[in-house]
């Protein structure tokens, strides 16, 4: 068992260089596939986390009336919170209100008008998030409801909209990916098939001198790994080197915060290591199958 | 060996037709016939690269037909295979290519080299074994197939027109070849057009005519005699 793992690992390493120019092909045809797919990858999670990013945006505002004292107000955070599709309750003073609308005309490089204001015209208020942004629940029937709250600002519509444009674009991401990586698929396969067909002669004669089935294909086997390995490291390697390029567009592009271009990295090194070393297995075991069965 | 067999491929084309057909042990027999009479597809169905549409085929006891997958290498190694076109790997030496069919079969590494070494000596190749094929003449490589084809050390040798590409003097030093190695005791069924040579060494000669057996005799000639 262990001298045919050898067998098969020796045979799959000459196989991959005596027809270096066949298996090089093959390679650079993954390399170019993968990065087509991991391409798409990173746009579609690019895509995905700005969507989240902008849903995380939806919420429903309290006005809180001025008079309100802090303890009404802390009280009313405290049951809102406790409701099941509340994420989050930020209470925002009427200084905070003011220094935020401050920073935003600066951003937008305008003149700061509220200095010739002497009082403050903004309303404290509580933000509400949602876990889900479909679900208000009761959260807007309660807080109408309520003594301290003058006015309730819910986003419904807003939402419905950017809702739909979402999932839009998330499904058309998703099937998308799936199409490029079918495609992908069946060019990799077919390379395979064609680095396997340069050498019917080698599995007739295998055949012919009586080598079993398992002889003759997991040599092939482990050399499709063995393409599919390389193609992938490869890959990444390309990837690293353009990962600077790559952040700043997606910071740029998406607003993705570096901590999810972290985890979108993990990802990307599964799907390429995973796409490359499989493909390069399936391709071999059904190219070699195709002179096997007779 | 062959009982009652008939061969029809998938196109309906029937090369082989009710062929009843013996064979013993350490005969020597010549399969002569024109062309598309059926040689190359008799030769088929005894190493079952083609299973027989009808009838038996028994091969040292066993029926081809009813012999699992899995048992078919393991009966390839009891036969010695050779062609034509000799069917050597060109990247290989003549060493390596004799060696590659023990390889392939799982054979122990240790002894490998004892045995390539030693069908080497008896086709007298030891001399040229670290040239590849293209750097041999035709002759050459036909005794690089043979030794390949002795290496596991079968009980039968099938040839399917092995001078086939070789000019005559060459031919005739492939069959003294063929016919020591079944004075060892060894099987040999050769296909062949060489009329000279199976005139010649009044061997046993079936004749296939359009899919049937037109003759079978002994000490034959390649052409009737009557
Ligand atoms: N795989 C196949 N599919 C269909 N028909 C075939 C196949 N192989 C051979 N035949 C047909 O079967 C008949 C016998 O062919 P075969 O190769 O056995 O002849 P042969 O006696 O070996 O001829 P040659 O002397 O030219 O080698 C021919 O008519 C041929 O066309
Ligand atoms: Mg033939």
């Amino acid at each position: 068992m262990i001298s045919f793992l050898f067998f098969s690992i020796r045979r799959a390493w000459q196989g991959f260089w005596r027809n270096a120019l066949m298996s090089l092909a093959a390679t650079a045809t993954m390399v170019l596939m993968l990065l087509l797919l991991a391409g798409f990858f990173i746009i579609q999670t690019g895509l995905l986390a700005a969507l989240d990013f902008t849903e995380q945006k939806v919420e429903v505002v309290a006005d809180i009336f001025d008079n309100a004292q802090p303890s009404q107000i802390e009280e009313l955070r405290q049951r809102v919170l406790s409701l099941p599709e509340v994420a989050e309750v930020t209470f925002v003073s009427r200084d905070e209100a003011l220094a935020r609308f401050r920073e935003r005309l600066k951003e937008q490089g305008e003149e700061d008008l509220s200095k010739a204001l002497d009082s403050n015209p903004l309303h404290a208020s509580l933000e509400v998030k949602l876990v889900t942004p479909e679900v208000f629940g009761d959260v807007v029937g309660m807080l109408r409801e309520e003594r301290i709250v003058e006015k309730v600002k819910e986003q419904q519509k807003l939402v419905d909209e950017l809702l739909t444009v979402t999932n839009v674009l998330r499904t058309a991401g998703t099937v998308l990916l799936v199409v490029v990586g079918i495609i992908a698929l069946f060019i990799i396969v077919n390379t395979i098939r064609l680095a396997v067909f340069a050498r019917a002669d080698e599995i007739e004669i295998m055949r012919l001198v009586g080598a079993s089935d398992a002889f003759i294909r997991w040599p092939f086997v482990f050399e499709g790994a063995f393409v599919g390995f390389l193609g992938a490291v490869l890959t990444l390697v390309v990837l690293a080197l353009a990962a600077e390029p790559i952040n700043g567009f997606m910071l740029e592009f998406f607003q993705v915060l570096p901590i999810e271009v972290g985890s979108m990295t993990r990802g990307l090194v599964t799907l390429v290591m995973g796409t490359g070393v499989g493909l390069g297995i399936v391709g071999s075991w059904v190219s070699v199958r195709t002179y096997l069965i007779r | 060996m062959l009982h009652d067999v008939t061969k029809r491929y998938p196109n309906g084309k029937i090369a082989l037709r009710d062929v009843d057909l013996v064979i013993p042990e350490g005969d020597f027999v010549f399969l002569v016939g024109p062309s598309g009479a059926g040689k190359s597809t008799l030769i088929k169905l005894l190493i079952r690269d083609e299973i027989a549409t009808r009838g038996d085929v028994v091969l040292d006891g066993q029926d081809l037909a009813r012999l699992p997958r899995r048992q078919v290498p393991r009966m390839r190694r009891k036969i010695g295979i050779i062609f034509q076109d000799f069917k050597l790997l060109p990247t290989k030496t003549v060493w390596e290519n004799v060696a590659f069919a023990l390889e392939v079969t799982g054979y122990p590494r240790r002894g490998i080299r004892p045995a390539v070494d030693q069908v080497l000596a008896i086709v007298g190749l030891s001399a040229q074994a670290k040239q590849t094929p293209n750097q041999l003449s035709g002759g050459e490589q036909q005794r690089t197939a043979i030794a390949r084809a002795l290496v596991h050390d079968p009980r039968l040798i099938i040839a399917d027109e092995p001078t086939g590409n070789l000019d005559p003097l060459i031919s005739w030093e492939i069959l003294q070849l063929l016919l020591r190695i079944n004075e060892l005791g060894v099987t040999v069924l050769m296909a062949t057009h060489n009329a000279e040579v199976v005139t010649a060494l009044r061997k046993r000669v079936v004749a296939l005519e359009e899919g049937r057996i037109i003759r079978d005799e002994v000490g034959g000639a390649y052409h009737r005699e009557d």
